[in-house]
């Protein structure tokens, strides 16, 4: 048996291996800072043939999903990459491949919302997707991404719900370090070729998203409501399968460190989470009972898990890295609550905004903040 | 954990001596991670990056605030570099044609700019200081000779003897500054 590959790659060139490994059939792309390394990657396997794919240069983000759609729906394994923006001008034909229950995987690499422009990260961009349909994950380093866009596609595939990979521009995608790639005969067990139900076909002709009465709609609608939340424990699998196979975990729905004991309880995802478990080391030199938990899928929200994984009494600290607009305060602190209201009444929840627009966020900083809001 | 931040203009390389520098780290058996600033990416001006090296996986993902190591790629800015902070007990390696005194942290000097020029390495934008910063990086760091070369090899396969040649003067004739 070969053993698993080290290699120094960035959070990009960790995604573009993936969608080697997958076995990509078909890949539209359109470039945006600071998603653009990925696509650029992924072009040139397919030009030297390491990708045996079909590589669609698309005018924008909007076409780039239409063609992932329309590919998809014929029955190919479809994966695009974007940021920021280019995600919003898709945000229509999101809803197209959630409502047309096409398994995309699309990785977004998370990064401010114009106006004014940025280039650095934040999560507005993909936190603005919540309600298109689209399952979601957030990742935390380089090998999770490699790790999460193979879980993504199978999940996908089994329930007919497109998939996004979240990670942070620069902070991940342009960061360089140690990448273990897994032999590609383990991730062909792990992920086997897609074999859809049903796929658009000229030999059988058939006609795909009619206008529908309300009666035929609404249960379409309900059904994709249901199946959301039943990626729950497809997730879970997936991560678990993926660990028996290749010996690497990233947690399934969440992600915890030094929690069981913790009445601090720090709550955030991307980059920034991973920066967390050292602040939680300072914290815990000081004395303070400090824990991590990270929620790794942010849709389906992983409700149960996090209510069964809080210590009692716990002070949740939210460091929200967007804004729920119209709110005090960030969208992961408003899930929260809502999770959590009338079950566990014992937890308190604070909330801060910060590392908007790529303000750093460093170990020293996001500990001295949670030892704040301590008093607050 | 080891902390280090390159400071540098836009233009000097600053990225591919965070990258040689993270590689070395693997190669030496360890983690390794850089993390460049990518800001507007502008010739000459002011650029930074940040390398980390540890036994243990890294879960850092901020600019080094406090490293341990500063790296100043041209002597118009060290004092910008350290006002940006290093860590109390930090040491600072410049590239200076001479020894630039820094008060209360150890000091390292290496002439990349000669050595680069003297192994041939330059354009018409000026000498690829990088790869005698690397070598003499790698020597403060006391990341073995081999290693350095090794990872040169690795990054630039056949095509590697001037690179070789700078990296090892610098690796050999950077100095300490006496305070």
């Amino acid at each position: 048996m070969k053993a698993a590959e080290v290699v120094m790659g960035t959070g990009a060139r960790a995604a573009a291996l993936a969608v080697k490994s997958a076995r990509v059939d078909v890949v539209p792309g359109y470039p945006i800072t600071p998603q653009t390394s990925i696509i650029e990657a992924v072009a040139a396997m397919v030009e030297n043939g390491e990708l045996h794919a079909r590589f669609i240069p698309v005018e924008g983000e909007h076409s780039a999903m239409a063609a992932a759609v329309a590919a998809s729906a014929a029955g190919a394994r479809v994966f695009t990459a974007t940021s920021a923006n280019g995600l919003l001008y898709m945000h229509e034909v999101l809803h197209m491949a959630s409502g047309g229950r096409l398994p995309v995987v699309m990785c977004n690499v998370n990064r401010g919302i114009f106006a004014p422009w940025t280039l650095w990260a934040d999560h507005q961009d993909s936190m603005a997707q919540r309600d298109t349909g689209w399952i979601q994950y957030h990742c935390s380093s380089n090998q999770e991404v490699f790790n999460t866009i193979l879980q993504a596609f199978r999940v996908a595939e089994q329930i007919n719900i497109p998939v996004m990979v979240n990670f942070d521009g620069f902070a991940i995608s342009h960061c360089l370090m140690p990448l273990t790639l897994p032999p590609q005969e383990d991730i062909d067990r792990f992920l086997p070729p897609h074999e859809p139900e049903w796929r658009l076909d000229p030999a059988h002709p058939s006609s795909f998203s009619n206008v529908t009465n309300a009666e035929e709609y609404a249960p379409f609608r309900q059904m994709l409501s249901d199946d959301i939340m039943a990626a729950i424990p497809l997730v879970k699998q997936a991560a678990q399968e993926y660990k028996d196979i290749t010996g690497m975990w990233d947690g399934d729905t969440i992600d915890t460190y030094r929690l069981e004991d913790a009445e601090v309880v720090a709550f955030a995802v991307n980059s920034m989470a991973a920066e967390l478990k050292l602040s939680i080391d300072i914290l815990r030199q000081q004395g303070i009972k400090a824990g991590l938990l990270r929620p790794r899928l942010y849709l389906p929200f992983p409700a149960e898990d996090i209510i069964n994984a809080l210590p009692q009494n716990a002070q949740v600290m939210v460091l929200d890295r967007n804004y729920n607009f119209g709110h005090p305060g960030g969208i992961l602190a408003s899930e929260l609550k809502s999770a959590l209201f009338g079950r566990r009444n014992d937890i308190t929840v604070k909330n801060r905004v910060m590392g908007i627009g790529g303000i750093d966020l460093p170990r020293r900083f996001m500990a001295d903040e949670i030892r704040a809001m301590m008093d607050e | 954990m080891l902390e280090l931040r390159i400071n540098g203009f836009g233009g000097q390389g600053s990225v591919t001596l965070a990258h040689l520098l993270a590689q070395a780290a693997l190669e030496n058996g360890e983690q390794g991670q850089a993390l460049p600033f990518f800001g507007v990416e502008r010739r000459g001006a002011p650029v930074r990056a940040a390398v980390r090296m540890s036994s243990t996986t890294i879960h850092a993902h901020s600019q080094c605030e406090l490293p341990d190591y500063v790296v100043v790629m041209s002597e118009k800015l060290t004092e910008a570099a350290l006002s940006e902070g290093i860590n109390e007990i930090g040491t600072v390696i410049i590239n200076a044609p001479h020894a630039v005194p820094v008060k209360k942290h150890p000091t390292w000097q290496v002439d990349a700019d000669t050595i680069a020029r003297e192994a041939g390495l330059f354009s018409a934008d000026g000498p690829f200081i990088n790869i005698p910063l690397f070598g003499a990086v790698c020597r403060v760091l006391n990341i073995p000779q081999n290693v350095m070369e090794q990872t040169i090899l690795n990054k630039w396969p056949g095509n590697g003897e001037r690179n070789l040649d700078a990296a090892g003067k610098a690796y050999n004739t950077v100095k300490q500054i006496n305070i």
